[in-house]
């Protein structure tokens, strides 16, 4: 659409309203660094003043809290290197290559991505404790991978056919088979498309909550958002440190959102208007 | 044996064995577990059975259990009217602000970029978060209501089984208005320019170009992105879980958190499948509506955002 005429008129009345809209967050970080007893006075402040670390170091004694950051951490990277490991390959070869059953396949990428995380929670719970991966990092990993994969195919294919087929086809020539094809010449071009998914990857793993619950079950392995879930049960009135933990698990999203952020907007749209 | 293939035929081979991992994966994580749903939701399986029993054929039983259970229609009940409310909310605040974004401004991209950290915090992050802006005590909602003079509004809205599910509703509306404004956004892209500068030409006003060309033109756009919203808020569990626990009571308890209630908490395996099962229903028929509008329309959100 073309500019309005009054552009900083729109820019004023889009911060108006974007301001609005992310109040809740600021409140989320304004609390964790208010003094615990003006937390809950009458008329709360609008600035944090003096502001605090306390509530900080109150969550951070909780017991648990560094492990289960630490665990989220461990689980989400395993999640990334897995996705891009499988999704890749899968992705060029449905983006780039003539086969029978590519259809079915994509059709069957779109499909795994309608169940209910619980109807697929419940029998991971029985077949993992069988197998032995109940309450292991594997066990969560591969768990939320069955999210990840079919999104990051999806997002990844019709990245991976803007890139210019003459140029794999020179590859070819120069007898580099299809491995090489992918890791020298359609990767390289790719990259964009790669981290916005492994971003996605690792935002949809972090945030995972219902395999965390179900499939594990101490704080050996637990992520961090099932804590987070527990501790309000637990010190379901101590706002300040409550917030002070939402905060540090938000501090990683907004990163990589930060850092990846055209990288993400542009992977969301590329896959979401079919070329 | 490779020599005799011709170079198409080996490419197709190799194709092949990129696509392998990834889809043995799936049929192992992902489809192998749901086909043993339905083979649990088939037979007699509780926590003994499942420590060393048998399990015991028992045909329908476990559906006609759940189908039978008032509690089941409670729940599909209140996901109805949890997906109804979410949808209908989400998807108009996300159409205005899709409308206001969709304009270039200076800082446009930025502001728009910002939106989105409500749809990417966790939601177990933003349930916590909704659970003390609305605390009756001293949370900031009842605070505000008060500093504007509302104070007779205020209200305890998580504890009180009248407006608990309210209370999550607007929680989940603000974690999907982003997701809905990016879909609408690319939408409202994909509009050829051409026809508003022609109607402006012919003297229609910014009212009535919304109304005679942006809303039509949207319509395949927006059935697509409401049936994606209602594939995607019909299995949501964490917000709610987190908020409620689907209380108080079951007052809250939508469809997802009867299932892991069922399963989880008492163990009855066979009927949590089942019950599953039927929870798939929905979102199943709102997908396979969604993929084959998809493969009907040249330009269609396909968001595989989860």
């Amino acid at each position: 659409m073309k500019p309005p005429r009054h552009p900083w008129l729109f820019t004023a009345i889009a911060t108006l309203v974007a301001a609005a809209f992310l109040l809740p967050v600021y409140w989320m970080a304004k609390t964790s660094l208010t003094r615990p007893d003006r937390i809950e006075a009458p008329a709360p402040q609008w600035v944090p003043a003096p502001v605090t670390g306390e509530n900080y170091s109150t969550a951070l004694g909780y017991s648990g809290l560094t492990r289960a950051l630490l665990n989220s951490l461990v689980i989400s990277c395993g999640v990334v290197a897995l996705t891009l490991l499988l999704g890749v390959p899968l992705a060029y070869a449905l983006a780039r290559i003539r086969m029978r059953g590519s259809g079915a396949m994509v059709l069957a990428l779109l499909v795994a991505q309608l169940p209910p995380a619980i109807v697929l929670a419940a029998p991971l719970f029985i077949l993992e404790r069988r197998a032995g991966l109940a309450d292991t990092y594997l066990g969560l990993i591969l768990a939320d991978t069955t999210l990840t994969l079919p999104f990051t195919v999806i997002v990844l294919r019709p990245v991976m056919r803007s890139v210019p087929p003459q140029l794999e086809e020179a590859a070819r020539i120069d007898g580099c088979g299809l491995p090489g094809v992918l890791l020298r010449v359609v990767l390289p071009l790719m990259v964009p498309g790669v981290v916005a998914a492994a971003g996605l990857s690792f935002l949809i793993a972090w945030g995972e909550f219902l395999f965390g619950l179900t499939l594990t079950q101490g704080p050996d392995v637990q992520p961090v958002t099932v804590l987070l879930n527990s501790f309000v049960g637990q010190h379901g009135t101590s706002w300040g440190a409550l917030m002070a933990t939402a905060t540090l698990i938000s501090i990683p999203v907004v990163c990589v959102f930060a850092v990846f952020q055209r990288f993400i907007v542009g992977g969301l749209t590329a896959g979401s208007v079919r070329g | 044996m490779s020599r005799s293939l011709s170079p198409s035929a080996r490419r197709r081979r190799e194709g092949y064995l990129f696509c392998l991992p990834g889809m043995a994966f799936l049929a192992l994580f992902l489809a192998y577990p749901l086909l043993y749903n339905v083979w649990t939701s088939v037979h007699d399986v509780d926590l003994g059975q499942l420590l060393g029993g048998t399990e015991r054929f028992n045909g329908l039983d476990n559906y006609r259990t759940v189908i039978g259970d008032p509690a089941f229609w409670h729940s599909v009940r209140l996901s109805l009217i949890f997906t109804g409310g979410s949808l209908l909310f989400q998807f108009t605040i996300g159409f205005a602000l899709a409308l206001l974004f969709a304009r270039p401004f200076p800082l446009g991209g930025l502001l728009r970029s910002l939106l989105l950290v409500a749809w990417l915090l966790p939601p177990v992050v933003s349930g916590t978060l909704f659970r003390w802006l609305l605390d009756a005590e001293s949370g900031a909602y009842n605070a505000l209501l008060e500093g504007v003079g509302l104070g007779a509004l205020s209200h305890d809205w998580l504890t009180d089984p009248a407006t608990s599910l309210a209370g999550v509703v607007l929680a989940n509306i603000w974690i999907g208005v982003p997701f809905n404004m990016l879909l609408l956004l690319v939408g409202l892209h994909t509009i050829d320019p051409e026809l508003h500068d022609a109607a402006a030409l012919d003297g229609a006003g910014a009212r009535q170009r919304l109304r005679h060309i942006t809303l039509p033109l949207m319509r395949p756009v927006s059935v697509t992105v409401l049936l994606l919203g209602l594939v995607y808020t019909f299995k949501v569990f964490d917000i709610v879980f987190v908020m409620t626990g689907g209380g108080p009571v079951d007052a809250t308890r939508v469809l997802s958190l009867y299932v892991y209630e069922v399963f989880f908490t008492f163990f009855r395996f066979g009927q949590g499948a089942a019950a599953g099962l039927l929870l798939l229903v929905v979102p199943l028929l709102a997908g396979l509506l969604y993929v084959r509008r998809l493969r009907h329309e040249d330009a269609a959100p396909t968001g595989g955002a989860v």
